[in-house]
C-alpha cells in the first residue's frame, strides 16, 4: 500500500518530516518501504514571472526572458520555447538545479547571450502528463497569473507531496487504509486524530430495499453483504482534490462512481463496488459459489471459466463478477448509468487468495479481504461513499442499507496478567502502562485484579487472538529497543553434532587438503543430461522426481546424481580457460521410492570429484604432465586412508560413464566403497570437451559404516625390522593388486607391509610381460629377526606367486 | 743443536705461516716435519747421540718446539677449512627469487566456510546441529508451523511443489517441528539447522531458486523474548565485529509472536548510508521472534510451561557481507577463479 503524507494531514497533525514518520512507524511494526517525495529534483526550481520577452538578436527561433524570481535583480533566460509571453508566470530552473530527468543547469551562453537558469515544460518536471490539458504537455509549462513569483516551484505545482510505500506484513489488514496508519501515528506520537464526520443524507424517497435483493448462499465464504442505492447519478470526472489523493495511493481516476468507491477502500480499507443498477438482471445480488464451466465475463472484458466453488456475486441470471476480485463487463459503471448499486461486503480470505492466485489476478480489494476486513465496517463504508457522491452533487441517495450479516461477530475478548507479559518479553512493564498501550490501539481494558486484565480486541484487529499476542503490542508499543538483551538461563546443553555431520565436515577438509576445490550446484537437472551422461535405459537415475511447477525447462527434474553437476561445473570452468579443474561436491541426490511420488524420497548423500588438467601447478620444476587415473585414483586412496578406512580391495569394474578399461572398483566384501575412473570418450564428446577427465563417485553412509571409529596408537617396535626388495616377472594381464594379496597371504608371520614401487616393461623382460617391484617390510615385537628367517620367507612368496601366475624372480 | 732446532722451528713456522695455501699443502708440511722421515722425528732420533746429562735438557727443548709447531698447523687447518668453506659456500649461491615447489591447494566452498563459523559460535553456547529432509511434506513446512493452506503468508514463499502434499522445503524452519517431535514433550532443546531450501525466485544478483539457511531454535522454561535479543547480539557481534550496530524491528511470521527484523549497522558505510543499504544505514540480515504458542502444541509442547525462541538467516547472506560479494550467482557458478579465492 501508498499514501501520500497530504492524505495522512487530513486526518492528523504531523510535525515529523518523511523520513522521521517512516522511521517511527516502521520500528513500531508498520514497515515503510520507500519515502518518494514529489519535489525530488525540484530543489532549486522557483516560480518566476517574465517581466520581458524580446526576439533573441543573432536567432530566429530563440527568445531572451528577463525573469523576476522574487530576487532583487531580475534573470537573464533564453528560451527555445514558442509559447512564452511577457507576464506569464512560469517554473524556472536556477543555475545548480539537478532536475528529475537528469538534467544538471548551469550557466550558459546561446549565441552570445548569457543565460542564467531554464524555463521547465511540465515533462522537465516530471509532471504526470496524462493529468495535464492538451496545451500544457508541451512547451512551457504556465503557471496561473495569481501565483506568488519566487516560491518554489514543487508547491505551486501542487509537488511538495511525499508518498510513503509500506511494506505491511500479512497479519495487519488493519493498516491497509489510511485510517489505520493515522490510529498507528496517533498512537506512536500521542496526537489526537481528527476523524471526517461520515453520515449520508438519505434524500430519495425511494427504499433501497424495494429496489434490490441481496442474498448470502454461501455464509462460509461471504459473512455480511451490506447495499445502498443511489440514483440520479451523474457520471462524471471526480474533484481534482480526490484525483490527487488517488494517484499519490497509486489508483488511476477513472469516474466519479469508481473514484470513490476506491477512494472509501483507501481512507477505510473497506473494498467496494459498484454496479449499474440497468444491467443487474432481476435486480438481485446473491453471494454463491461459481458452478464448474460458468462463465464469467470480468471488466477486463475475458470471459474466465469457473473452476467451480469460486465466490461470485451474481444477479438473477449469471455471474455479475468475481466478489472481491474482479467486477462484471455488463454492470459497469459507464457514462450512461443512473442508478447504482453500491456494495460493501465481507469475503473469507482464503477464498479470495484461491481465486486470485488461480486467475493470476491481484487487486487492491483481493490484498485488503486476503488480509482480513472489519466485518462490522460495511455500512459505514457505504454511508462514506454516498455522501462523498451527494456531497459532489452526484446522486440521490434512497432510503436504507440493505445489510445481510447473518451472524454478528463478538468481539473477541483476551485474558492476560502483567507478569505473564513481562515474563516473555523479559521486561518489567507496569501493569498500568500495558493497559494505556493497548487502549490506545482500541482495545478496551477491564481489570480483573491486580496486574490481570480481560482485552477486548477491537473489530479492525483480527490478528491478536492471545495473551502472546498481546505480548506483541505491548512490545512494538513499547519499543523493540527498550527491551534488554540477556542470555537464556537453564541447564548446559551439550553442543555435538551428528556423526554424519562431523564425518562430511572431515571429507570436505582432507580433499581440500589433497587439492580438491569444492563446488555447491543446483539440485535441479534436465532429462537430455542422463543421455550426454550414457545413464543407461533401465537405470535408476533416470527415474528423477519432475517439479510440478518448475521455474524453467531448464531445471524441470531434482537430481539423482551429482555427475551431471560436475561436469557442468568442469566445461563451465574450461570454457573460461580455467584448465586445471579439481573440483569435487559433497550433498544429496534424491531417489522417489515409487513414481509418480507418494511419500518424500530417500535423500541419499554422495560425493563425486572431478579432475583434469595439470598435475602440479605451473610453474620451474613443477611436473606438468597431464594427471592421470592414477592421480585420481591417488585422492580416494588418501581420502580413506585419512577416514580411518582399510583392508578394502580394487578391481577392475564397469561404470556407464566411464571408460570401459580403466574404472576401479573399491570395495569391502561386497559393498562399493568408491568408483574412480577415466570418463568415457563418448561422454566427453557429449559435454564437448577435448580433454581427459577423471571422476570419482562414493556413498557417504557407506564410507561412514566402515570408518574405523576407535582409534589406538601403536607402540614402536623395539627391534629392528627388515626389508627386502622383490622384482617379479608376470604377465601383463596380471593385477598388480592380485600379486599383491598372494604376497600378503604368503609372507609369514613377520611381514608388516608391502608397496608397489616400480612397473617395467620393455625388451629386458620379454614381449607381453611386466616387472613388478615390491618393497617388503617383516618385523617381530618379540626379537631382532635373522636374514635366514626372511630368505625362507622371500623364497616362499617368489614360490606362491610362480604357482599362482607363473611369475618369475628377476634378477 | 739448540740452534738447530731454533733455526728448523722458525724456518717451519714462516713455513706454516706464510708458504702454505691449502689443506694439502699444509699436510705435506707436517708430514715433512713429523713424518717417519720428517725433520723433528729426525731430530728426536739425534737425541740419542747427544751426551747423557743433555738429552733432558734438549729433549725438552725439541717437545716445546714440537708442541708449538703442531699447535700452529692446527690453528692453520682450522683458518683453511674455514676459508675453504666460505669459497664453497660463495661459489653455491642460488636466486632466492626463483619460486618455490608447489601442491595444489585445495579450498573449501566460501559457504562451507561461512556454515563452519556459524555452527563454531552457536555450538559455542550450547547449541546441537540438527537436519531435515529438503524434500519435505507441506504439514512440516508450512501447517506445523502455523501457516494453513491458503494463508496469505504463503505467499512470501513461493514453492516448488513435487505433489500436492509434498514439495521442496522453502525454509529450514520445518526442522523446528521435527526436532521437538523427536524430543520428549517439555524437553528443552537448543538447535540450529542449517540446510539447503528452495524458492520460486529468478535467479538473480539477490536471489537464487536454491539457497541456504540455518534455522535456530532455543525452548526451555522461562525463555524470553530478551534472551532472543542478547543471543542474537552475541552471534552477529561474533559473525561480524563487536562494533557492528545491531537493531530489530517488529515483523510478522505466522510461527513467531511477537516476532522481530534483525538489521545490523551497513558494514560498508557503518551507517552513514550507501548503494548497499539503499541509504538507510542498516542492512535486514535475519528474522526471528518468540515461538508462537500454536508452534509448540502442534509438537506436543506446552505452551504453559515451556517458551522459546527462533531464527532463521540465510548463509548467502552473511557471506556476501563478510567477503564483500555482490553477485549471488558466484555461489553456485563454481568458477574456479572466484573458490580459489577463499582460504
Amino acid at each position: 500500500m501508498q499514501v501520500s503524507i497530504k492524505w495522512l494531514k487530513d486526518y492528523i497533525d504531523i510535525e515529523e518530516t518523511p523520513e522521521q514518520l517512516a522511521d517511527l512507524l516502521t520500528m513500531a511494526g508498520v514497515p515503510v518501504e520507500n519515502v518518494v517525495r514529489a519535489d525530488e529534483g525540484l530543489e532549486k526550481v522557483v516560480t518566476g514571472r517574465l517581466a520581458e520577452v524580446v526576439p533573441h538578436p543573432d536567432s530566429d527561433h530563440l527568445q531572451v526572458c528577463t525573469v523576476d524570481v522574487g530576487e532583487k535583480e531580475p534573470l537573464t533566460i533564453v528560451t527555445g520555447a514558442p509559447n512564452v509571453k511577457q507576464g506569464q508566470v512560469v517554473p524556472v530552473a536556477l543555475v545548480g538545479a539537478h532536475l528529475p530527468n537528469g538534467q544538471k543547469i548551469s550557466k550558459g551562453k546561446l549565441r552570445g547571450v548569457a543565460s542564467m537558469g531554464m524555463l521547465c515544460s511540465a515533462d522537465e518536471l516530471k509532471m504526470e502528463l496524462a493529468n495535464l490539458p492538451e496545451e500544457q504537455k508541451t512547451g512551457i509549462y504556465i503557471l496561473p497569473d495569481d501565483t506568488p513569483v519566487g516560491q518554489p516551484a514543487a508547491k505551486a505545482l501542487g509537488l511538495d507531496d511525499c508518498i510513503l510505500e509500506f511494506e505491511l506484513t500479512a497479519n495487519r489488514g488493519d493498516c491497509f487504509s489510511v485510517f489505520g496508519i493515522v490510529r498507528e501515528i496517533s498512537v506512536l506520537t500521542g496526537r489526537k486524530p481528527h476523524w471526517p464526520e461520515i453520515g449520508a443524507k438519505e434524500d430519495d424517497a425511494a427504499k433501497a430495499e424495494d429496489m434490490v435483493k441481496i442474498a448470502i448462499d454461501a455464509p462460509d465464504l461471504c459473512s455480511r453483504f451490506s447495499a445502498r442505492v443511489l440514483k440520479n447519478v451523474k457520471i462524471g470526472p471526480s474533484p481534482e482534490w480526490m484525483q490527487k489523493r488517488l494517484e499519490g495511493a497509486g489508483i488511476r481516476a477513472i469516474n466519479n462512481v469508481v473514484d470513490v468507491t476506491n477512494f472509501v477502500m483507501v481512507e477505510l480499507g473497506q473494498p467496494m463496488h459498484a454496479y449499474d443498477y440497468d444491467e443487474v438482471v432481476g435486480h438481485s445480488l446473491t453471494a454463491r459459489r461459481a458452478n464448474q464451466g460458468e462463465n464469467v465475463h470480468t471488466l477486463d472484458d475475458s470471459s474466465r471459466l469457473a473452476k467451480g466453488g469460486e465466490l461470485v456475486i451474481a444477479d438473477a441470471e449469471k455471474p455479475a463478477g468475481l466478489a472481491g476480485v474482479m467486477g462484471g463487463l455488463e454492470t459497469e459503471i459507464t457514462e450512461k448509468t443512473t442508478t447504482v448499486v453500491l456494495e460493501a461486503a465481507s469475503f473469507n480470505g482464503p477464498s479470495i487468495r484461491r481465486t486470485s492466485r488461480a486467475l493470476g489476478l491481484h487487486s487492491e480489494a483481493s490484498g485488503r479481504f486476503e488480509r482480513g476486513v472489519d466485518v462490522t465496517g460495511t455500512v459505514r463504508a457505504l454511508d462514506r461513499a454516498a455522501q462523498l457522491l451527494a456531497d459532489m452533487g452526484a446522486c440521490s441517495v434512497t432510503k436504507g442499507v440493505v445489510d445481510v450479516y447473518p451472524v454478528k461477530k463478538e468481539p473477541a475478548a483476551v485474558e492476560f496478567t502483567a507478569e505473564e507479559v513481562n515474563g516473555r518479553l523479559g521486561t518489567a512493564v507496569a501493569g498500568e502502562k500495558m493497559k494505556s498501550i493497548l487502549e490506545s490501539l482500541g482495545f478496551d481494558i477491564e481489570e480483573k485484579g491486580a496486574g490481570a486484565y480481560r482485552a477486548i480486541v477491537p473489530s479492525w484487529r483480527n490478528d491478536v487472538s492471545c495473551m502472546e499476542d498481546i505480548s506483541e503490542e505491548i512490545a512494538r508499543i513499547y519499543g523493540f529497543d527498550h527491551i534488554p538483551s540477556t542470555t537464556p538461563q537453564g541447564e548446559i546443553m551439550e553442543a555435538r553434532q551428528s556423526a554424519r555431520q562431523a564425518f562430511s565436515d572431515k571429507i570436505r577438509r582432507v580433499l581440500a587438503s589433497l587439492g580438491m576445490d569444492e563446488a555447491r550446484s543446483f539440485a535441479f537437472t534436465h532429462p537430455s543430461m542422463f543421455d550426454k551422461l550414457n545413464v543407461p535405459e533401465d537405470s535408476p537415475l533416470r527415474r528423477a522426481i519432475p517439479i510440478m511447477n518448475p521455474l524453467t525447462d531448464e531445471y524441470p527434474l531434482v537430481r539423482t546424481t551429482l555427475l551431471t553437476n560436475l561436469f557442468e561445473n568442469a566445461t563451465r570452468n574450461f570454457s573460461r580457460k580455467n584448465e586445471d579443474v579439481r573440483l569435487f561436491e559433497l550433498a544429496p541426490v534424491f531417489l522417489p521410492k515409487a513414481l509418480p511420488v507418494t511419500e518424500q524420497p530417500d535423500e541419499v548423500l554422495k560425493l563425486a570429484g572431478i579432475l583434469s588438467g595439470r598435475r602440479e601447478p605451473v610453474g620451474l620444476g613443477q611436473d606438468s604432465a597431464a594427471l592421470d587415473f592414477y592421480d585420481a585414483k591417488g585422492i580416494v586412496e588418501e581420502l580413506f586412508s585419512a577416514l580411518s578406512i582399510s583392508r578394502y580391495t580394487v578391481e577392475a569394474g564397469e561404470h556407464f560413464a566411464l571408460h570401459p578399461g580403466k574404472t576401479a572398483i573399491f570395495k569391502k566384501g561386497k559393498e562399493v566403497l568408491a568408483v574412480v575412473g577415466e570418463v568415457h570418450p563418448a561422454v566427453q564428446e557429449a559435454f564437448g570437451v577435448t580433454k581427459k577427465m577423471y571422476i570419482f563417485e562414493m556413498d557417504v553412509a557407506t564410507l561412514l559404516a566402515h570408518a574405523e571409529k576407535n582409534f589406538t596408537s601403536q607402540p614402536l617396535p623395539r627391534y629392528p625390522g627388515i626389508s627386502r626388495d622383490l622384482a617379479l616377472i608376470v604377465s601383463e594381464e596380471t593385477a598388480a593388486a592380485d600379486v599383491e594379496r598372494v604376497i600378503k597371504k604368503n609372507a609369514g608371520p613377520y611381514f608388516k607391509n608391502v608397496a608397489l614401487f616400480d612397473l617395467y616393461t620393455g625388451k629386458q623382460i620379454g614381449e607381453g610381460k611386466k616387472s613388478l617391484a615390491f618393497a617388503l617390510h617383516f618385523q617381530s615385537g618379540e626379537r631382532t629377526l635373522t636374514d635366514e628367517e626372511i630368505d625362507a620367507a622371500c623364497k616362499k612368496i617368489v614360490e606362491s606367486v610362480g604357482k599362482e601366475f607363473g611369475a618369475e624372480l628377476r634378477m | 743443536m739448540e740452534e738447530k732446532i731454533a733455526q728448523l722451528k722458525q724456518e717451519a713456522a714462516d713455513i706454516i705461516r706464510r708458504h702454505t695455501d691449502t689443506l694439502p699443502e699444509l699436510n705435506d708440511v707436517r708430514v715433512k716435519l713429523f713424518g717417519k722421515k720428517g725433520e723433528f722425528t729426525s731430530l728426536l732420533r739425534g737425541l740419542k747421540e747427544l751426551a747423557q746429562e743433555e738429552r733432558p735438557r734438549i729433549g725438552q727443548i725439541v717437545n716445546e718446539a714440537r708442541g708449538q709447531l703442531e699447535a700452529l698447523l692446527e690453528e692453520k687447518k682450522e683458518e683453511l677449512k674455514a676459508r675453504d668453506m666460505a669459497e664453497k659456500l660463495a661459489g653455491e649461491k642460488l636466486d632466492v627469487t626463483l619460486p618455490g615447489r608447489h601442491k595444489w591447494q585445495g579450498h573449501l566452498h566460501p559457504l562451507t566456510l561461512t556454515l563452519d563459523r556459524i555452527k563454531a559460535i552457536f555450538m559455542d553456547m550450547g547449541f546441537t546441529v540438527e537436519e531435515g529432509p529438503e524434500i519435505e511434506r507441506d504439514y512440516f513446512n508450512f501447517e506445523a508451523l502455523n501457516l494453513p493452506k491458503d494463508h496469505p503468508a504463503r505467499d512470501m514463499q513461493d514453492s516448488f511443489y513435487i505433489t500436492e502434499e509434498i514439495l521442496m522445503r522453502t525454509q529450514t524452519s520445518p526442522v523446528q517441528a521435527r526436532t521437538m517431535q523427536a524430543h520428549e514433550p517439555n524437553t528443552p532443546i537448543r538447535m540450529i539447522a542449517p540446510g539447503r531450501v528452495y524458492r520460486r525466485d529468478d535467479y538473480d544478483a539477490t536471489h537464487s531458486p536454491m539457497f541456504t539457511q540455518v534455522e535456530g531454535l532455543v525452548i526451555g522454561e522461562g525463555i524470553r523474548f530478551s534472551d532472543l535479543k542478547g543471543t542474537l547480539e552475541l552471534f552477529l557481534h561474533r559473525i561480524f565485529n563487536d562494533n557492528i550496530g545491531v537493531r530489530f524491528r517488529p515483523s510478522f511470521f505466522p510461527f513467531t509472536e511477537p516476532s522481530a527484523e534483525v538489521d545490523i549497522s551497513c558494514v560498508m558505510c557503518h551507517g552513514k548510508g550507501c548503494r548497499v543499504c539503499k541509504g538507510t544505514g542498516w542492512l535486514e540480515i535475519l528474522g526471528a521472534g518468540m515461538v508462537h504458542p500454536h508452534v509448540l502444541e502442534m509438537s506436543g509442547y506446552d505452551p504453559k510451561k515451556v517458551s522459546g525462541f527462533a531464527f532463521g538467516l540465510g548463509v548467502e547472506r552473511i557471506a556476501m557481507l563478510s567477503y564483500g560479494i555482490d553477485d549471488l550467482r558466484l555461489f553456485y557458478d563454481n568458477d574456479l577463479r572466484f573458490l580459489r579465492q577463499f582460504e
